[in-house]
Protein backbone atom coordinates (compact mmCIF):
# COMPACT_ATOMS: atom_id res chain seq x y z
CA UNK A 1 0.00 0.00 0.00
CA UNK A 2 3.55 2.66 -0.59
CA UNK A 3 1.50 3.35 -4.23
CA UNK A 4 -1.34 5.28 -2.61
CA UNK A 5 -1.99 9.16 -3.22
CA UNK A 6 -1.70 9.85 0.26
CA UNK A 7 2.05 8.53 0.38
CA UNK A 8 3.02 8.85 -3.22
CA UNK A 9 1.89 12.25 -3.79
CA UNK A 10 4.18 14.22 -0.42
CA UNK A 11 7.35 11.75 -1.29
CA UNK A 12 6.85 13.12 -4.96
CA UNK A 13 6.04 16.85 -3.24
CA UNK A 14 9.18 15.91 -1.35
CA UNK A 15 11.13 15.46 -4.21
CA UNK A 16 10.54 18.42 -5.46
CA UNK A 17 10.88 20.30 -2.77
CA UNK A 18 6.85 20.84 -1.66
CA UNK A 19 5.56 17.96 0.14
CA UNK A 20 2.82 19.88 1.70
CA UNK A 21 1.73 20.81 -1.64
CA UNK A 22 2.03 17.24 -2.98
CA UNK A 23 0.40 15.62 0.39
CA UNK A 24 -2.68 18.17 -0.86
CA UNK A 25 -2.95 16.97 -3.90
CA UNK A 26 -2.78 13.57 -2.05
CA UNK A 27 -5.81 13.99 0.23
CA UNK A 28 -8.31 15.20 -3.04
CA UNK A 29 -6.67 12.27 -5.27
CA UNK A 30 -7.64 9.85 -2.43
CA UNK A 31 -11.29 11.34 -1.85
CA UNK A 32 -11.81 11.14 -5.72
CA UNK A 33 -11.02 8.09 -5.82
CA UNK A 34 -11.68 6.00 -2.58
CA UNK A 35 -14.59 4.17 -3.98
CA UNK A 36 -12.40 2.43 -6.88
CA UNK A 37 -12.63 -0.78 -4.85
CA UNK A 38 -10.58 -3.18 -6.89
CA UNK A 39 -12.71 -6.02 -6.18
CA UNK A 40 -13.13 -9.62 -8.55
CA UNK A 41 -11.94 -8.43 -11.89
CA UNK A 42 -13.11 -4.82 -11.74
CA UNK A 43 -10.58 -2.40 -13.78
CA UNK A 44 -10.07 0.35 -10.94
CA UNK A 45 -7.32 3.34 -11.21
CA UNK A 46 -3.79 2.69 -11.16
CA UNK A 47 -3.28 5.48 -8.34
CA UNK A 48 0.78 4.99 -8.08
CA UNK A 49 1.30 6.95 -11.12
CA UNK A 50 -1.71 9.13 -10.76
CA UNK A 51 -0.44 10.61 -7.44
CA UNK A 52 3.24 10.89 -8.94
CA UNK A 53 0.58 13.10 -11.89
CA UNK A 54 -1.26 15.17 -9.43
CA UNK A 55 1.41 16.21 -7.17
CA UNK A 56 3.73 17.40 -10.25
CA UNK A 57 0.83 19.74 -11.20
CA UNK A 58 0.17 20.92 -7.86
CA UNK A 59 3.61 21.98 -7.68
CA UNK A 60 3.84 22.89 -11.21
CA UNK A 61 0.40 25.34 -10.59
CA UNK A 62 -0.04 25.96 -6.67
CA UNK A 63 -3.12 27.20 -5.20
CA UNK A 64 -6.57 26.60 -5.41
CA UNK A 65 -5.85 26.35 -9.43
CA UNK A 66 -3.24 24.09 -8.87
CA UNK A 67 -5.37 21.61 -6.68
CA UNK A 68 -7.92 21.29 -9.59
CA UNK A 69 -5.30 20.32 -12.16
CA UNK A 70 -4.15 18.44 -9.75
CA UNK A 71 -6.65 16.60 -9.56
CA UNK A 72 -7.51 16.46 -13.19
CA UNK A 73 -4.44 15.46 -13.70
CA UNK A 74 -4.88 12.54 -10.99
CA UNK A 75 -8.43 11.19 -12.57
CA UNK A 76 -6.92 11.50 -16.22
CA UNK A 77 -3.73 9.08 -15.41
CA UNK A 78 -5.69 6.88 -13.10
CA UNK A 79 -8.22 6.22 -15.70
CA UNK A 80 -5.42 5.47 -18.47
CA UNK A 81 -3.90 3.46 -15.86
CA UNK A 82 -6.94 1.43 -15.71
CA UNK A 83 -6.75 0.43 -19.29
CA UNK A 84 -3.21 0.26 -19.41
CA UNK A 85 -3.43 -2.65 -16.38
CA UNK A 86 -6.70 -4.17 -18.34
CA UNK A 87 -4.67 -4.73 -21.32
CA UNK A 88 -1.25 -6.40 -19.23
CA UNK A 89 -4.29 -8.82 -17.83
CA UNK A 90 -4.33 -10.40 -21.24
CA UNK A 91 -0.86 -10.10 -21.55
CA UNK A 92 -0.78 -12.08 -18.39
CA UNK A 93 -2.95 -15.12 -19.47
CA UNK A 94 -0.51 -15.58 -22.40
CA UNK A 95 2.40 -15.48 -20.34
CA UNK A 96 1.25 -18.00 -17.47
CA UNK A 97 -1.64 -19.17 -18.15
CA UNK A 98 -0.76 -23.54 -19.55
CA UNK A 99 -2.95 -25.17 -20.97
CA UNK A 100 -0.61 -27.90 -22.14
CA UNK A 101 1.06 -30.73 -20.85
CA UNK A 102 0.48 -32.81 -17.44
CA UNK A 103 3.43 -30.77 -15.42
CA UNK A 104 4.73 -27.79 -14.85
CA UNK A 105 8.29 -27.27 -13.97
CA UNK A 106 9.03 -25.00 -10.68
CA UNK A 107 11.32 -23.15 -12.32
CA UNK A 108 9.31 -22.24 -15.56
CA UNK A 109 6.08 -20.62 -13.24
CA UNK A 110 8.58 -18.95 -11.36
CA UNK A 111 10.14 -17.38 -14.41
CA UNK A 112 6.77 -16.37 -15.94
CA UNK A 113 5.07 -14.94 -12.72
CA UNK A 114 8.32 -12.86 -12.74
CA UNK A 115 8.01 -11.89 -15.72
CA UNK A 116 4.66 -10.77 -15.15
CA UNK A 117 6.02 -8.66 -12.25
CA UNK A 118 8.51 -7.16 -14.60
CA UNK A 119 6.18 -6.50 -17.42
CA UNK A 120 4.18 -4.56 -14.36
CA UNK A 121 7.21 -2.47 -13.28
CA UNK A 122 7.58 -1.04 -16.72
CA UNK A 123 4.01 -0.65 -17.41
CA UNK A 124 4.14 1.67 -14.27
CA UNK A 125 7.05 3.40 -14.96
CA UNK A 126 6.38 4.63 -18.38
CA UNK A 127 3.09 5.56 -17.55
CA UNK A 128 4.61 7.79 -14.54
CA UNK A 129 6.97 9.31 -17.30
CA UNK A 130 4.61 9.87 -19.87
CA UNK A 131 2.25 11.53 -17.21
CA UNK A 132 5.14 13.52 -15.85
CA UNK A 133 6.05 14.74 -19.09
CA UNK A 134 2.13 15.43 -20.22
CA UNK A 135 1.77 17.34 -16.90
CA UNK A 136 4.72 19.40 -17.48
CA UNK A 137 3.40 20.22 -20.67
CA UNK A 138 -0.12 20.99 -20.04
CA UNK A 139 0.86 23.21 -17.16
CA UNK A 140 2.56 25.98 -18.79
CA UNK A 141 1.36 29.55 -18.52
CA UNK A 142 -1.50 28.57 -15.61
CA UNK A 143 1.16 29.63 -13.04
CA UNK A 144 -0.17 32.99 -13.80
CA UNK A 145 -3.93 32.68 -12.91
CA UNK A 146 -5.40 35.33 -12.05
CA UNK A 147 -7.86 35.78 -8.27
CA UNK A 148 -10.87 35.07 -9.52
CA UNK A 149 -9.72 32.16 -10.99
CA UNK A 150 -8.50 30.89 -7.56
CA UNK A 151 -11.55 31.33 -5.91
CA UNK A 152 -13.67 29.41 -8.70
CA UNK A 153 -11.11 26.74 -8.05
CA UNK A 154 -11.44 26.58 -4.61
CA UNK A 155 -14.83 26.26 -4.74
CA UNK A 156 -14.72 23.63 -7.48
CA UNK A 157 -12.42 21.80 -5.23
CA UNK A 158 -14.08 21.49 -2.23
CA UNK A 159 -17.83 21.17 -3.71
CA UNK A 160 -16.22 18.44 -6.14
CA UNK A 161 -14.25 16.76 -3.23
CA UNK A 162 -17.46 17.14 -1.04
CA UNK A 163 -20.00 15.07 -3.55
CA UNK A 164 -17.17 12.21 -3.71
CA UNK A 165 -16.77 12.14 -0.45
CA UNK A 166 -20.46 11.60 0.12
CA UNK A 167 -20.27 9.17 -2.60
CA UNK A 168 -17.33 7.43 -0.92
CA UNK A 169 -19.25 7.10 2.51
CA UNK A 170 -22.86 5.98 0.50
CA UNK A 171 -20.79 3.47 -1.65
CA UNK A 172 -19.38 1.22 1.60
CA UNK A 173 -21.79 1.91 4.06
CA UNK A 174 -25.72 3.09 4.14
CA UNK A 175 -28.49 3.68 6.73
CA UNK A 176 -29.65 6.28 9.72
CA UNK A 177 -26.59 5.46 12.28
CA UNK A 178 -24.26 6.10 9.31
CA UNK A 179 -25.35 9.46 8.47
CA UNK A 180 -25.73 10.51 12.30
CA UNK A 181 -22.10 9.73 12.87
CA UNK A 182 -21.51 12.01 9.29
CA UNK A 183 -23.10 14.82 10.74
CA UNK A 184 -21.67 14.50 14.43
CA UNK A 185 -17.85 14.09 12.66
CA UNK A 186 -18.58 16.76 10.83
CA UNK A 187 -19.59 19.41 13.81
CA UNK A 188 -16.89 17.68 15.99
CA UNK A 189 -14.37 18.99 13.32
CA UNK A 190 -15.87 22.35 12.98
CA UNK A 191 -15.99 23.16 16.05
CA UNK A 192 -12.29 22.14 16.56
CA UNK A 193 -11.48 24.31 13.39
CA UNK A 194 -13.29 27.42 14.69
CA UNK A 195 -11.69 26.62 17.95
CA UNK A 196 -7.99 26.57 16.61
CA UNK A 197 -8.02 28.98 14.43
CA UNK B 1 6.02 -21.26 6.51
CA UNK B 2 7.87 -17.90 6.18
CA UNK B 3 8.46 -18.46 2.45
CA UNK B 4 5.26 -18.96 1.54
CA UNK B 5 4.04 -15.68 3.84
CA UNK B 6 6.52 -13.92 1.58
CA UNK B 7 5.42 -15.41 -1.80
CA UNK B 8 1.79 -15.03 -0.73
CA UNK B 9 2.47 -10.65 -1.08
CA UNK B 10 3.49 -11.37 -4.44
CA UNK B 11 0.31 -13.43 -5.32
CA UNK B 12 -1.41 -11.00 -7.63
CA UNK B 13 1.82 -10.23 -9.47
CA UNK B 14 0.42 -12.21 -12.51
CA UNK B 15 -3.30 -11.44 -12.17
CA UNK B 16 -4.92 -12.69 -15.47
CA UNK B 17 -8.36 -12.89 -16.99
CA UNK B 18 -8.35 -16.80 -17.31
CA UNK B 19 -6.93 -18.10 -14.23
CA UNK B 20 -6.70 -14.87 -12.08
CA UNK B 21 -4.60 -15.47 -9.32
CA UNK B 22 -3.22 -19.08 -10.28
CA UNK B 23 -0.32 -19.00 -11.05
CA UNK B 24 0.17 -16.94 -7.91
CA UNK B 25 -1.17 -19.63 -5.80
CA UNK B 26 1.37 -22.31 -7.65
CA UNK B 27 4.05 -19.48 -7.07
CA UNK B 28 3.34 -19.57 -3.81
CA UNK B 29 3.35 -23.44 -2.87
CA UNK B 30 6.37 -23.82 -4.67
CA UNK B 31 8.25 -24.14 -1.34
CA UNK B 32 6.16 -26.53 0.29
CA UNK B 33 6.05 -28.55 -3.13
CA UNK B 34 9.71 -28.90 -3.70
CA UNK B 35 10.11 -30.73 0.00
CA UNK B 36 7.45 -32.88 -0.39
CA UNK B 37 8.74 -33.84 -4.25
CA UNK B 38 12.22 -33.34 -3.60
CA UNK B 39 12.84 -36.92 -5.08
CA UNK B 40 10.80 -37.27 -8.11
CA UNK B 41 10.88 -34.17 -10.35
CA UNK B 42 7.97 -35.39 -12.15
CA UNK B 43 5.66 -35.59 -9.33
CA UNK B 44 7.00 -32.04 -8.48
CA UNK B 45 6.13 -30.92 -12.31
CA UNK B 46 2.21 -32.85 -11.67
CA UNK B 47 2.13 -30.91 -8.88
CA UNK B 48 2.94 -27.27 -9.54
CA UNK B 49 0.22 -27.94 -12.74
CA UNK B 50 -2.54 -28.90 -9.89
CA UNK B 51 -2.15 -25.59 -8.29
CA UNK B 52 -2.05 -22.99 -10.96
CA UNK B 53 -5.86 -23.87 -12.42
CA UNK B 54 -8.10 -21.19 -11.46
CA UNK B 55 -8.27 -18.80 -8.16
CA UNK B 56 -9.73 -15.56 -7.18
CA UNK B 57 -9.80 -14.46 -3.34
CA UNK B 58 -8.89 -11.70 -1.14
CA UNK B 59 -4.94 -11.09 -1.54
CA UNK B 60 -4.52 -10.64 2.09
CA UNK B 61 -6.66 -13.88 3.27
CA UNK B 62 -5.44 -16.13 0.29
CA UNK B 63 -2.93 -17.21 2.98
CA UNK B 64 -5.89 -19.14 4.16
CA UNK B 65 -6.18 -20.96 0.85
CA UNK B 66 -2.61 -21.64 0.17
CA UNK B 67 -1.35 -23.25 3.66
CA UNK B 68 -4.70 -25.44 3.55
CA UNK B 69 -3.40 -26.81 -0.07
CA UNK B 70 0.09 -27.17 1.12
CA UNK B 71 -1.83 -29.31 4.47
CA UNK B 72 -4.01 -30.94 1.59
CA UNK B 73 -0.84 -31.59 -0.78
CA UNK B 74 1.30 -33.26 2.32
CA UNK B 75 -2.18 -35.50 2.78
CA UNK B 76 -1.84 -36.40 -1.18
CA UNK B 77 -5.43 -35.20 -2.03
CA UNK B 78 -6.36 -35.88 -5.94
CA UNK B 79 -6.38 -32.76 -8.47
CA UNK B 80 -9.80 -32.82 -8.68
CA UNK B 81 -10.49 -32.19 -4.96
CA UNK B 82 -7.87 -29.49 -4.65
CA UNK B 83 -9.84 -28.00 -7.63
CA UNK B 84 -12.78 -28.14 -5.92
CA UNK B 85 -11.30 -26.77 -2.73
CA UNK B 86 -9.64 -24.02 -4.47
CA UNK B 87 -12.87 -22.45 -6.22
CA UNK B 88 -15.16 -23.38 -2.92
CA UNK B 89 -12.85 -20.73 -1.00
CA UNK B 90 -13.21 -18.29 -3.53
CA UNK B 91 -16.77 -16.79 -2.26
CA UNK B 92 -16.33 -16.67 1.06
CA UNK B 93 -12.47 -15.67 1.00
CA UNK B 94 -13.63 -12.91 -1.21
CA UNK B 95 -16.64 -11.30 0.12
CA UNK B 96 -15.21 -11.15 3.87
CA UNK B 97 -11.79 -9.92 2.80
CA UNK B 98 -13.54 -7.54 0.51
CA UNK B 99 -15.99 -6.06 3.00
CA UNK B 100 -13.04 -5.98 5.80
CA UNK B 101 -10.40 -4.46 3.96
CA UNK B 102 -11.49 -3.10 1.01
CA UNK B 103 -14.48 -1.61 2.29
CA UNK B 104 -13.96 -0.68 5.97
CA UNK B 105 -9.96 -0.62 6.68
CA UNK B 106 -8.43 0.75 3.72
CA UNK B 107 -10.88 4.10 3.50
CA UNK B 108 -10.97 4.07 7.19
CA UNK B 109 -7.18 4.39 7.51
CA UNK B 110 -7.04 6.47 4.43
CA UNK B 111 -9.60 8.84 5.98
CA UNK B 112 -7.98 8.77 9.13
CA UNK B 113 -4.41 9.89 7.50
CA UNK B 114 -6.19 12.84 5.79
CA UNK B 115 -8.13 14.03 8.61
CA UNK B 116 -4.94 13.81 10.25
CA UNK B 117 -3.15 16.67 8.05
CA UNK B 118 -6.10 18.50 7.79
CA UNK B 119 -5.96 19.00 11.32
CA UNK B 120 -2.40 20.47 11.49
CA UNK B 121 -0.63 17.44 11.46
CA UNK B 122 2.47 17.26 9.50
CA UNK B 123 2.53 15.49 6.14
CA UNK B 124 4.64 12.57 7.31
CA UNK B 125 3.21 11.83 10.51
CA UNK B 126 -0.19 11.41 8.40
CA UNK B 127 1.18 9.32 5.60
CA UNK B 128 3.15 7.48 8.63
CA UNK B 129 0.03 7.09 10.45
CA UNK B 130 -1.87 5.41 7.19
CA UNK B 131 1.15 3.13 6.49
CA UNK B 132 1.53 1.61 9.88
CA UNK B 133 -1.92 1.41 10.79
CA UNK B 134 -2.73 -0.27 7.59
CA UNK B 135 -0.03 -2.67 7.26
CA UNK B 136 -0.22 -3.89 11.06
CA UNK B 137 -3.94 -5.31 10.60
CA UNK B 138 -2.84 -6.44 6.87
CA UNK B 139 0.02 -8.19 8.11
CA UNK B 140 -1.64 -9.73 11.25
CA UNK B 141 -4.85 -10.87 8.41
CA UNK B 142 -1.76 -12.80 6.46
CA UNK B 143 -0.65 -14.73 9.08
CA UNK B 144 -3.97 -15.32 10.98
CA UNK B 145 -4.58 -17.12 7.60
CA UNK B 146 -1.96 -19.15 7.04
CA UNK B 147 -2.20 -20.44 10.70
CA UNK B 148 -5.77 -20.84 10.20
CA UNK B 149 -5.24 -22.77 6.74
CA UNK B 150 -2.41 -24.79 8.13
CA UNK B 151 -4.34 -25.78 11.19
CA UNK B 152 -8.04 -26.47 9.87
CA UNK B 153 -6.58 -27.95 6.22
CA UNK B 154 -9.45 -28.95 4.10
CA UNK B 155 -11.69 -28.24 7.06
CA UNK B 156 -11.29 -24.29 6.88
CA UNK B 157 -14.34 -23.16 4.99
CA UNK B 158 -16.07 -24.39 8.29
CA UNK B 159 -14.18 -22.35 10.73
CA UNK B 160 -14.25 -19.58 8.54
CA UNK B 161 -18.19 -18.65 8.56
CA UNK B 162 -18.12 -18.93 11.86
CA UNK B 163 -15.31 -16.70 12.37
CA UNK B 164 -15.24 -13.58 14.25
CA UNK B 165 -13.74 -11.36 11.42
CA UNK B 166 -16.87 -12.10 9.92
CA UNK B 167 -18.94 -9.40 12.00
CA UNK B 168 -15.75 -6.77 12.00
CA UNK B 169 -17.05 -4.53 8.86
CA UNK B 170 -20.33 -3.70 10.48
CA UNK B 171 -18.36 -2.23 13.39
CA UNK B 172 -15.82 -0.32 11.84
CA UNK B 173 -18.65 1.38 9.61
CA UNK B 174 -19.97 3.98 12.17
CA UNK B 175 -16.12 5.27 13.07
CA UNK B 176 -15.43 5.11 9.42
CA UNK B 177 -18.61 7.43 8.53
CA UNK B 178 -17.69 9.79 11.79
CA UNK B 179 -13.74 10.38 10.31
CA UNK B 180 -15.53 11.25 6.68
CA UNK B 181 -17.95 13.59 8.08
CA UNK B 182 -15.35 15.06 10.13
CA UNK B 183 -12.55 15.58 7.03
CA UNK B 184 -15.45 17.31 4.95
CA UNK B 185 -15.71 20.32 6.64
CA UNK B 186 -11.92 20.50 7.33
CA UNK B 187 -11.33 19.87 3.45
CA UNK B 188 -13.55 22.76 2.36
CA UNK B 189 -12.07 25.41 5.13
CA UNK B 190 -8.66 24.13 4.09
CA UNK B 191 -9.34 24.77 0.69
CA UNK B 192 -11.58 28.48 0.94
CA UNK B 193 -8.77 29.65 3.42
CA UNK B 194 -5.80 28.97 1.43
CA UNK B 195 -7.15 31.46 -1.19
CA UNK B 196 -8.72 33.66 1.53
CA UNK B 197 -12.40 32.52 0.47
CA UNK B 198 -15.37 33.07 2.75
CA UNK B 199 -15.72 29.76 4.39
CA UNK B 200 -19.09 29.76 4.35
CA UNK B 201 -19.98 29.01 1.13
CA UNK B 202 -16.91 26.35 0.80
CA UNK B 203 -18.40 24.45 3.43
CA UNK B 204 -21.89 24.96 2.28
CA UNK B 205 -21.35 23.88 -1.65
CA UNK B 206 -19.12 20.92 0.04
CA UNK B 207 -22.20 19.51 2.25
CA UNK B 208 -24.92 20.44 -0.27
CA UNK B 209 -23.00 18.08 -3.06
CA UNK B 210 -21.57 15.59 -0.77
CA UNK B 211 -25.91 15.02 0.28
CA UNK B 212 -26.36 14.62 -3.79
CA UNK B 213 -23.50 11.94 -3.76
CA UNK B 214 -24.81 10.26 -1.01
CA UNK B 215 -27.72 10.58 -2.86
CA UNK B 216 -26.88 9.06 -6.23
CA UNK B 217 -23.70 7.62 -5.33
CA UNK B 218 -22.34 5.52 -8.70
CA UNK B 219 -23.24 8.19 -10.59
CA UNK B 220 -21.72 11.11 -8.30
CA UNK B 221 -18.37 9.10 -8.28
CA UNK B 222 -18.26 9.31 -11.98
CA UNK B 223 -19.60 12.69 -11.93
CA UNK B 224 -17.28 14.11 -9.29
CA UNK B 225 -14.31 12.37 -11.51
CA UNK B 226 -15.18 14.14 -14.81
CA UNK B 227 -16.17 17.36 -13.35
CA UNK B 228 -12.40 17.71 -11.89
CA UNK B 229 -10.79 16.49 -15.23
CA UNK B 230 -13.22 19.09 -17.26
CA UNK B 231 -12.22 22.13 -14.89
CA UNK B 232 -8.51 21.62 -14.91
CA UNK B 233 -8.60 21.37 -18.69
CA UNK B 234 -10.41 24.23 -18.72
CA UNK B 235 -7.64 25.90 -17.41
CA UNK B 236 -4.69 24.56 -18.82
CA UNK B 237 -6.92 25.76 -22.09
CA UNK B 238 -7.21 29.75 -20.15
CA UNK B 239 -3.50 29.42 -19.07
CA UNK B 240 -2.47 28.31 -22.82
CA UNK B 241 -4.79 31.27 -24.30
CA UNK B 242 -5.32 33.73 -22.20
CA UNK B 243 -3.22 34.42 -18.84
Amino acid sequence: MVARPIVVAPVTGLLLGEPQAGMLAGVLLEILSLHQLPIGANRHWDTGPAAVAAAVAMVAVRGPVGLVVAGGAGVLIGWLGSWSVHGLRHLNARLVVVDEGPGLRPASLTARHLAAIALDFARAVTLTLLAVWVVLRGTEGIAGAPAEAGWVAALVAAALGGLALGADVRMVAGGRRVWTAFGIGSVLSTIVWVWLH
Amino acid sequence: MFEMLARSLLIQGSWNYRTMQGAGVGFALIPVLKRLHRDDPDALARAVRRHVGFYNGHPYLSTVAIAALARMEGEEADAEEIDRFKRALVSPLGSLGDRLVWARWRPLTLLLAALLYLAGAAWWVAASAFLLLYNVVHLKLRVWGLRLGWREGRAVGRVLIGSPLRRLPDRLTIPLAAIAGGLLPLMALSVSQSNGLAPLPAVGSAVGLAAIGAWRPALAGRLAAFGILLFSLGFVILGQIAW
